[in-house]
């Protein structure tokens, strides 16, 4: 009995090839072309969430808050500052009494990059620590330093009962 | 210069400048964070627009390392 069809060919590595297992230069292509594949990927994937911090950055709504009562007026110091959160409670904010009948207060958060902002009442500024940035202490425009726009004021009022007001952050 | 090492060299400048494009569109995605934080709407588009087109031009090389 005879087997009418050919064997097959197995493929037999020359011995020098398993040796010096060299790689082809189609085989280094295909390498970096997979390589610069990822490469593209990733960077779609940095395009996509760009545009996404640009549409959150644009959609997103600024809470202005409501109003609350912060503290009574007598219990603030003139000079001395008064930490409480608004509009929200992860929202640092500065109240200072600058004088007997002005009292202002702003977010804490520095405009630059973050950082929390102290009363300096030598200087009567705010000050931020993280960057050397300092803003008027009145109307936390900017002084001097790396920021370049004013602190977020929060508009106050001192109402009847002597009780101060949060009416809302300007943005 | 034989054809081989003309199209090596090539492949490998094409990954370079793939390499350069993600660098800075790794720098892009600080701005834009930054611009986030700092509430500033023009500067993340001016990013996301800058980004996008960077991908693009990534994709575009893309065509220089087909076989």
């Amino acid at each position: 009995m005879t087997n009418d069809t050919d064997p097959v060919a197995v493929p037999v590595a020359p011995p020098w090839k398993r040796d010096f297992p060299y790689e082809a230069l189609s085989e280094e292509e295909v390498t970096r072309r997979e390589f610069a594949r990822y490469l593209v990927l990733g960077a779609g994937t940095i395009a996509v969430a760009n545009v996404g911090l640009a549409a959150w950055t644009q959609l997103r709504s600024i809470n202005t808050g409501d109003p609350r009562a912060i503290i009574p007026l007598d219990d603030v110091a003139i000079g001395e500052p008064h930490l409480f959160r608004y509009p929200g409670d992860d929202d640092p904010a500065i109240l200072v009494r600058l004088s007997e009948a002005e009292v202002v207060a702003f977010s804490q958060k520095c405009t630059h990059l973050g950082c929390v902002v102290y009363y300096e009442a030598d200087e009567e500024r705010w000050h931020c620590p993280c960057h050397e940035g300092n803003f008027d202490a009145s109307t936390g425009a900017v002084i001097s330093g790396p920021p370049t726009r004013p602190l977020g004021r929060i508009d106050l009022e001192v109402r009847g009962d002597g009780m101060i007001w949060a009416l809302g952050r300007q943005t | 210069m034989r054809a081989s090492d003309r199209r090596r060299r090539t492949s490998s400048a094409v990954v370079l400048y793939v390499v350069i494009l993600v660098a800075f569109q790794v720098f892009l995605i600080t701005v834009a964070v930054e611009a986030f934080q700092t509430d500033t709407e023009s500067v993340a588009w001016a990013t996301a627009a800058v980004s996008v087109a960077l991908f693009a031009a990534a994709a575009a090389f893309l065509r220089y390392l087909r076989p």
